[in-house]
């Protein structure tokens, strides 16, 4: 019975792709001196995730240099090792060769051999080169019993009864071989019930750790190889804590000095019960095994109790008030019926507890308070399945994006014709159509939140990006980010990436100056770049800062002078700056592998244009520079205002629409009786007349009867004439150029609500026109 | 374009395999096209305005979400009274992988056509430029002009595509 495995690689691989990402953010983000021991578990977690998947995969060249990296770490967050920059750097080292040995098993690539034993032979001596250091040994004696008193929690055995179910894959490619190994390094194990030999480790199993480590450390690797929810792990209290030979599940009852003997599953604590009482527990699985012994003579004894269920209060409550000490609980004390059944209650307890399936686990929980805590251990990994996600091709989603841009329109368009029956429209009707307006809207926002993604899947790159290239430069950067939450579009989040990573690198080049440099200026010998993200109007901005030295204006103005470039000292700071973005255009002094070559901001722009964003430049000499970059929210969707002119409609996107007026006759004034202008607050606009750009014929016969939009387009702005504001909507874009061309002036189309089409205007390519028409009138 | 170099030559098989056409009329000229060029036919509705196109571009129409451009073959060729009724047709294309409308005074027939029927055109200047016309059919005493509709739509002429636009 084999399983072609091949058909999971492509899981694996993007698996073991996300666990990287992850245990490399983790890397960076780890605090040297003082590391967070969640964060050191959870970097280990994710490099046994991988060895654990790869060596069911059989990919076992990843799987061992996982290993030997998982062996330095355990030793790492076992704190019997300090954690060293250098281990750092090598863990990332060994990351990025996972990465490249992923790659070459996907066929992309190849992996130098000598480079993957230089890193594991550099892991091993970090692993074992500060032995003197190591504290307690992860051996533990098989010995369960070590009565310590209640001393601090921290370095004590515990036992914990750990039940699983491994999935069918993880247990035919050895995982629980796996696991179990990985139990026996941690302290003494002891299994109590395992899958029949001819089951290939399929099945339930059931084992008894007695450890130092707490729960976390294994409940996810348990959590790797069972199936979701197949599983779970309960610390067995009483053993740890008072070296009773007591099985109970949580100990026994208190009221363990008298004679009598109240077994109650999950009973409390109890440090006094010394004698050798048998306690059944009712998930607890132990008595058939272990206290088989006792299991005869104390059912004999009278006194003997069963309790089923007990809930922590009950047994100490209830063991005063009940004759002679017998203490039954079954949710509630109904001695007669514990009683009579003793003793084959006992003889099931075992049974039940093997079959017990999660809903009667779950609402066992609900009644102690010890389980609590498991489950709220439990909430890490729940959190991770809420958090799954399923891959969906993208060309699904479009064609899904679409259609609802189709039900919008209709929507819209059966609405309009419920508006003009006006009074003859059914009242349910209207309802009906309200209500699917509201559905509609709801559907479209959702299904485009789907294409959306945290900007933090850009973000999370840099913190690496920053690192390797400050140390390449010998300068010492913060990276600080912000706004990792802002949702963009996800073709957008993928092509921002490289104009960002290259804003990012001539910072650190350019901008940053060397420690003694700024020493020497007064500064923070650490520089800081900043990375935010936030949403302003219907864009994402992204801004790049740093307080480095800024950008040069005479130095730039002369490089560009020298390269011929039309400029002239009157130029604004913001139009000099802009200027670095010309193809091949550098200041930098020499040319060095990170930058300085002149090409990349030029493409930068160009790039971003591409995606309908733009970016600006603010900078201060000795301060500091920021690139700011904005982007549409998303390339599909456009909130718009529909304008009128004569006959036709058009949209206009929101997003450059500052304000609009109604203008008297004598506001718009002539420059050489050709352009003419219009003052807003103080500023002369150009005045663009859409009609006579666009050969329309108008419905306004004089500028008085019709409306002026001003617009700001790339920091242009001019004054938009217009016949009438009609509406504001959320359009959807439709391609011009799909089955026609490009029109000047028009960006693309989009269908009203009536059916018919509507132009969009392409603000940029107007205010230019307007701009070019003003520049040959002056 | 075959056609015409073998028209003349002996049968083959190819001459053989008759393929359909759709016959459409502009003023007095009846036009054939293949029919597998054709996508649909649809009455004609007033589309958008694009600014400065040229006239016989007539605009813009919404085909089931989809951005269609309108062309009158009529203005275009100077052909029959442009007049816009109720009967006006417009024939949805396919071709080059773009969708274009076509606006006809009216559609006819379809009918099958073999290679061999359809003879070479005589060379003549006129606003038809003959490089898009295949050949001359002729069903009892109609003529029909076999029109290779996807080079003449694709065309620098009729300025519908960016790249052949210059």
């Amino acid at each position: 019975m084999t399983i072609d495995m091949s058909q999971f690689y492509q899981v694996f691989f993007e698996e073991s792709a996300e666990h990287l990402a992850a245990m490399e953010g983790l890397l960076l983000g780890l605090d040297i001196e003082n590391p967070d021991s969640e964060q050191l578990n959870a970097i280990f977690r994710a490099a046994h995730s991988i060895k654990g998947s790869a060596g069911t995969f059989g990919f076992s060249d990843l799987a061992e240099t996982t290993h030997i990296l998982e062996n330095l770490l355990d030793r790492i967050r076992k704190q019997e090792l300090e954690l060293r920059a250098d281990m750092v750097d090598a863990f990332l080292e060994s990351g990025d060769l996972l990465r490249e040995m992923l790659e070459a098993h996907q066929g992309r690539g190849a992996v130098d051999p000598i480079a993957v034993e230089a890193i594991c032979s550099r892991l091993r001596q970090l692993s074992t080169g500060d032995e003197a250091s190591s504290q307690d040994s992860p051996e533990v004696s098989a010995e369960i019993v070590v009565p310590e008193g209640p001393g601090p929690l921290a370095h004590r055995k515990r036992v914990f009864d750990i039940q699983f179910v491994p999935t069918e894959i993880s247990a035919k490619g050895d995982g629980v071989a796996n696991l179990l190994d990985e139990f026996r390094s941690m302290g003494a194990l002891e299994i109590l019930s395992q899958p029949e030999a001819g089951m290939h480790d399929v099945g339930y199993w059931q084992v008894r750790l007695a450890t130092e480590a707490c729960q976390d450390d294994f409940s996810d690797q348990i959590d790797f190889i069972a199936e979701n929810g197949a599983w779970r792990v309960v610390e067995d209290m009483s053993v740890s804590n008072d070296g009773d030979s007591a099985f109970g599940f949580f100990g026994d009852s208190p009221g363990a000095p008298d004679e009598d003997r109240s077994y109650g599953f999950f009973a409390p604590l109890d440090s006094t019960s010394l004698e050798d009482d048998a306690s059944y527990g009712f998930f607890e699985p132990m008595p058939s095994i272990v206290a088989a012994p006792d299991g005869p003579s104390s059912t004999n004894e009278e006194t003997d109790g069963y309790g089923f269920f007990a809930p922590l209060p009950t047994p100490v409550a209830a063991s005063p008030g009940l004759e002679d000490g017998d203490g039954f609980g079954f949710f509630a004390p109904i001695p007669a019926s514990a009683e009579s059944d003793a003793q084959p209650a006992h003889v099931n307890a075992p049974l039940v507890v093997q079959g017990a399936l999660p809903p009667k686990v779950d609402s066992a929980e609900k009644l102690i308070p010890e389980t609590r805590v498991r489950s709220a251990k439990a909430l890490a990994p729940a959190s991770a399945s809420t958090d799954s996600s399923i891959r969906v091709s993208i060309e699904k989603v479009d064609q899904l994006i679409n259609l609802v841009g189709e039900l919008v329109i209709t929507q819209a368009m059966l609405l309009q014709t419920a508006g003009q029956m006006q009074e003859s429209a059914p009242e349910r009707l209207i309802n009906g159509l309200a209500q699917l307006e509201r559905n509609t809207r709801d559907l479209q926002e959702s299904v485009m939140s789907i294409r959306m993604m945290q900007i933090s899947f850009v973000f999370s790159r840099f913190p690496r990006v920053v690192r390797d290239l400050s140390s390449k430069l010998g300068k010492q950067v913060e990276l600080k980010t912000s706004g990792e939450t802002t949702e963009l579009d996800k073709g957008l989040i993928e092509r921002i990436a490289d104009p960002l990573t290259h804003l990012i690198r001539n910072s650190l080049d350019h901008g940053i100056e060397l420690p003694e440099t700024r020493i020497a200026a007064g500064k923070n010998p650490v520089g800081t770049i900043t990375l935010k993200a936030y949403h302003q109007g219907g864009n994402v901005v992204i801004e790049v800062g740093d307080d480095g030295a800024g950008l040069p204006r005479n130095k730039i103005l002369a490089k560009a002078r020298e390269r011929g470039l039309p400029v002239s000292d009157q130029m604004t700071d913001q139009e000099v700056f802009l200027l670095i973005f010309e193809a091949g255009f550098s200041t930098a002094d020499q040319v060095t592998d990170v930058s300085g070559r002149g090409v990349g901001m030029d493409v930068v722009r160009r790039n971003i244009q591409a995606m309908g964003g733009r970016v600006d430049i603010e900078s201060i000499l000795g301060v500091g520079t920021r690139m700011t970059v904005r982007l549409p929210l998303t390339l599909a969707i456009l909130d718009g205002m529909s304008i009128a002119v004569g006959a036709q409609t058009y949209i206009l996107p929101l997003s450059f629409v500052m304000e609009s007026f109604q203008p008297e006759i004598g506001d718009i004034k002539t420059m050489s009786n050709q352009a003419r202008v219009i003052q807003v607050r103080g500023e002369y606009l150009p005045v663009i007349v859409l009609h006579e750009l666009f050969n329309i014929k108008p419905s306004a016969n004089d500028f008085s009867q019709g409306i002026m939009v001003v617009i700001d387009a790339d920091g242009i702005r001019a004054a938009l004439f217009v016949d009438a504001l009609v509406g504001q909507h959320q359009v959807v874009i439709k391609s011009l150029e799909a089955n026609y061309r490009r029109v000047q002036g028009i960006s693309g189309a989009t269908i009203m609500g009536d059916g018919h089409v509507a132009l969009i205007l392409d603000v940029s390519a107007i205010a230019g026109m307007a701009k070019t028409s003003v520049q040959k009138a002056g | 374009m075959e056609a015409i170099s073998h028209a003349g030559g002996a049968m083959s098989d190819d001459d053989l395999v008759a393929s359909e056409y759709l016959t459409f009329t502009l003023g007095s000229e009846e036009y054939a096209i293949d029919i597998l060029k054709v996508q649909e036919i649809r009455g004609y509705e007033q589309p958008t305005l694009i600014a400065n196109a040229p006239p016989f571009i007539k605009g813009v129409i919404n085909l089931r979400g989809i951005i269609v451009p309108i062309v009158d073959l009529r203005i275009k060729f100077n052909l029959g009274t442009v007049e816009y009724t109720p009967f006006t047709v417009v024939i949805i294309l396919n071709v080059a992988g773009r969708v274009i409308g076509a606006v006809v005074d009216s559609v006819s027939d379809v009918f099958s056509l073999t290679r061999s029927q359809i003879r070479p055109a005589p060379d003549f200047s006129g606003t038809f430029d003959t490089k898009y016309i295949l050949g001359l059919a002729t069903i009892d005493t109609r003529m029909m002009i076999v029109t290779d509709i996807e080079r003449l739509m694709t065309s620098a002429d009729m300025e519908l595509i960016d790249s052949a636009a210059e």
